[in-house]
């Protein structure tokens, strides 16, 4: 029976990745079982079989299927595809893992290096490779490239990092026990006392998200603006137009700000100061996940889910490092000349690594964050092999200019202050010059110098006042949140990691509690379950509890505390929060309880009655015939008998717009594998139905 | 007790605590208005129920105490 080591990756495409970097001839035979790819490969006489998971194949559940209730504190690791009906597929995966497993003498964890990663290839060597994680060992990369992965298994570790798997153990399982017995809670608290049904769910990271985005919506709502004035000014000077601004950005009276500009309204005015000041501008600090997230936000509108996935993408082809990381660390190791070298290669970057070639000495301006796993992202040199997507492309060119921009020379700035007199009133007058580029040159377009010039200009200069413009303003509501911003807000308050942020904003916008992409707006049930969280069990919605988490998991990375110990302290805390809420349930059931049913309303809400022009018009399901029709609110308080009949298949959507001819509500009808159409309810309509 | 603007229950004034929030802020703000532009009580309330910068729960607040001021002028 032939024996081999088996390799276990995270993804089919990684799996492909490292068995063509390790086979002898880069061409590793490609097999399959039961639909499940592995890679087998000759790596110096030496059998490999190469196979990987598909993401987490085990994840939590809870250990006895008994009543729908909280709280549950009982739970284990099992197979996803018992867990989750829509995992069925790593069933097989599970399978042939554990068949590829039999006859191995040798095993290689090689999934991503990093909390996820370790829980993955651990689960699969514990659960389906009968207890090897203590005999495992383990592939540490940053980047897919053939050189570093040829390194990496030439230099495998000797044991599987057990304190990242127990931190990340303890962080699923701590999430698994706020998830489960807090969305249960919401869900039955509404189910038993309403007679409806909705999925609720809140978690740890969740919660507090929730909370900064409902303040915030609070202080709009209940903002009122002041009045204040601002005044401007324009001179000429040698034939061109300059914009003044008065000293005082805000005027606070009416009346003050009218003096002023009366008192502006002369000739002549003097220039009094001039102040020039130079100053260097330092290049950018590299790439970690959250930086790259907001920049491409700021860039390309991308949110983090999508530039997470981009990244992953680029990562996955061997044309970036290892994107979740949080680190702004370049090391030298990760060798900066041949990077360049590489880069060089492409026409686009050419003269740009070049010029940095020529330099003596590499040394990157890095940032204070530091990621004990991983760099900061970089771009590997490599070339694509398939063309890349235009989002692709955006990312990748963004990540290598930041690397190029990284090396740079600080940039030399100056800037120049006039100060204006007009008739005894100042006024102000700015200018900027970008003297030497320096790294704002390999950043380009993605930054750009701001030049505003002015003449050459001397003090007690005489200028001629063309113009005093005085401007009634009020204050401003606070901005809504947007995916950059609020990013930015969980970064500072430390809620959640660079790899579950992203996806925890995703989950609101799931749950309805979010809407909105570019101003993230919380939704009337946002808001109520935001309420309930607050009112009833407000350490779930603390920063302050996540935080503490977030550090205690970190403690165990670092053997400073045990999984055993954050989850008994978890427990404790969880059985306070749920006794408060089951206490509680009546009063929360039936504040969320009213908003669903609204909610559930408007979604079968076509709009306004056209005959009794107080009812609305929903889609009703009849009880005796079980068809769907349309009927009017006011028909059970027997003022209208409007109703009108609907197709039978098919999803029903109202349009906004009124129909043109007739005015009545229109609706979309939405069918599988036909082209969808529009419907006018009025049953005489000259323009019924038509295909849009 | 119900909110006198929504359904909320009452926390203090008459007023939910979203509400109430928005009428503290319509109160502490009347000063700025009265110094900057000498306006009258009822002047600004109008003002700040049109102003689109307003909150809605500001309007919703400042709609209700036009409509007391001016249920209070009609019985005097």
């Amino acid at each position: 029976m032939r024996k081999y080591t088996l390799i276990i990756a995270e993804k089919p495409d990684t799996a492909n990745r490292i068995a063509t970097a390790l086979d002898d001839k880069s061409s590793p035979r490609r097999e399959t079982d039961n639909g499940v790819p592995f890679f087998v490969a000759k790596h110096e006489s030496k059998e490999l079989v190469i196979a990987s998971a598909l993401g987490h194949l085990y994840t939590v559940s809870g250990v006895k299927k008994r009543e729908w209730d909280y709280p549950i504190f009982d739970y284990q690791w099992t197979p996803r595809w018992i867990a989750e009906k829509k995992a069925s597929k790593t069933r097989a995966w599970i399978k042939v893992l554990s068949k590829l497993a039999e006859n191995a003498t040798e095993f290689v964890d090689a999934c991503d290096y990093d909390i996820e990663g370790s829980i993955i290839g651990y689960s699969i060597l514990k659960y389906a490779c009968n207890s090897k994680e203590t005999v495992a060992k383990r592939m540490k990369y940053s980047t897919l490239t053939k050189e570093e992965l040829k390194e990496s298994f030439n230099k495998l570790l000797s044991h599987l990092d057990f304190e990242l798997v127990e931190a990340g153990l303890a962080r699923h399982e701590v999430d698994w026990l706020y998830g489960i017995n807090l969305s249960r809670a919401l869900t039955l608290a509404v189910k038993n006392n309403n007679s409806t049904y909705a999925m609720l769910s809140t978690g740890r990271v969740q919660g507090p998200i929730l909370k900064y985005i409902e303040i915030r919506e609070k202080n709009i709502q209940v903002f009122v603006p002041t009045p204040f004035w601002s005044i401007t000014a324009k001179i000429r000077i040698d034939e061109h137009i300059f914009d003044l601004e008065y000293e005082k950005k805000a005027i606070e009276t009416k009346t003050e700000a009218n003096n002023i500009a009366a008192a502006c309204k002369v000739r002549k005015g003097k220039i009094d100061k001039i102040n020039v000041k130079e100053f260097q501008q330092k290049p950018p600090v590299p790439f970690d996940l959250g930086t790259l997230q907001r920049e491409a936000y700021k860039l390309f509108k991308y949110t983090p889910i999508q530039t997470s996935k981009i990244a992953q993408h680029l990562y996955v082809n061997a044309l970036i490092s290892y994107p979740r990381t949080s680190s702004q660390k370049l090391p030298p190791t990760v060798g900066y000349r041949v990077i360049l070298k590489k880069l060089s290669n492409a026409a686009v970057y050419q003269k740009l690594a070049q010029s940095l070639l020529a330099k003596d000495t590499l040394k990157p301006n890095e940032g204070p964050k530091f990621d004990p796993a991983h760099p900061s992202i970089y771009p590997t040199g490599n070339m694509p092999e398939k063309a890349l997507d235009t989002a692709e492309k955006n990312i990748y060119d963004l990540i290598v200019r930041r690397f190029l921009a990284v090396f740079g020379e600080p940039a030399l700035k100056q800037s120049i202050k006039v100060s204006v007199d007009i008739n005894q009133n100042q006024f102000f007058m700015t200018g900027y010059r970008t003297l030497k580029e320096c790294w704002i040159e390999y950043y380009k377009p993605y930054i750009h110098s701001e030049n505003i010039s002015l003449p050459l200009l001397f003090e007690d200069q005489k200028v001629a006042v063309q113009k005093v413009t005085l401007k009634d303003n009020f204050t401003k509501p606070p901005s809504r949140y947007n995916p950059q911003s609020l990013l930015r807000k969980m970064e500072k308050e430390q809620i959640g990691t660079k790899a579950t942020r992203a996806m925890a904003i995703q989950t609101l916008y799931t749950r309805k509690y979010l809407e909105g992409e570019q101003n993230m707006v919380i939704t009337g049930l946002g808001f109520e379950v935001a309420g309930v969280l607050k009112n009833y069990c407000p350490s779930v919605v603390s920063s302050e509890m996540t935080r503490k988490l977030e550090g205690k998991m970190e403690q165990i990375q670092l053997k400073q505390d045990t999984k055993q110990n954050v989850l008994a302290d978890t427990i404790k805390d969880l059985k306070i929060v749920t006794s408060s809420l089951k206490h509680n349930q009546s009063e929360i059931g039936m504040q969320l309880g009213q908003k669903i049913k609204q909610l559930q309303l408007d979604k079968r809400t076509i709009g306004n009655c056209p005959k009794c022009q107080i009812g609305k018009l929903v889609i009703i399901r009849s009880k005796k015939t079980g068809k769907r029709f349309i009927g009017c609110t006011n028909f059970f308080e027997n003022a209208c008998n409007t109703s009108f009949p609907l197709p039978q298949i098919g999803t029903i959507k109202p349009l906004v717009s009124p129909c043109k001819s007739c005015g009545y509500p229109v609706i979309k009808v939405l069918i599988k594998s036909k082209h969808p159409w529009r419907l006018c309810l009025n049953p005489n309509c000259s323009d019924k139905e038509q295909k849009i | 007790m119900k909110c006198k603007i929504c359904s909320r229950p009452v926390k203090e004034k008459g007023y939910c605590s979203l509400h109430l929030k928005a009428y503290q802020n319509i109160y502490g703000k009347f000063v700025v208005w009265e110094k900057a532009l000498g306006v009258t009580w009822m002047d600004y309330l109008i003002k700040i129920s049109k102003n689109s910068l307003s909150g809605e729960w500001a309007k919703e607040v400042a709609k209700h105490l036009i409509e007391g001021e001016s249920r209070n002028d009609k019985e005097k």
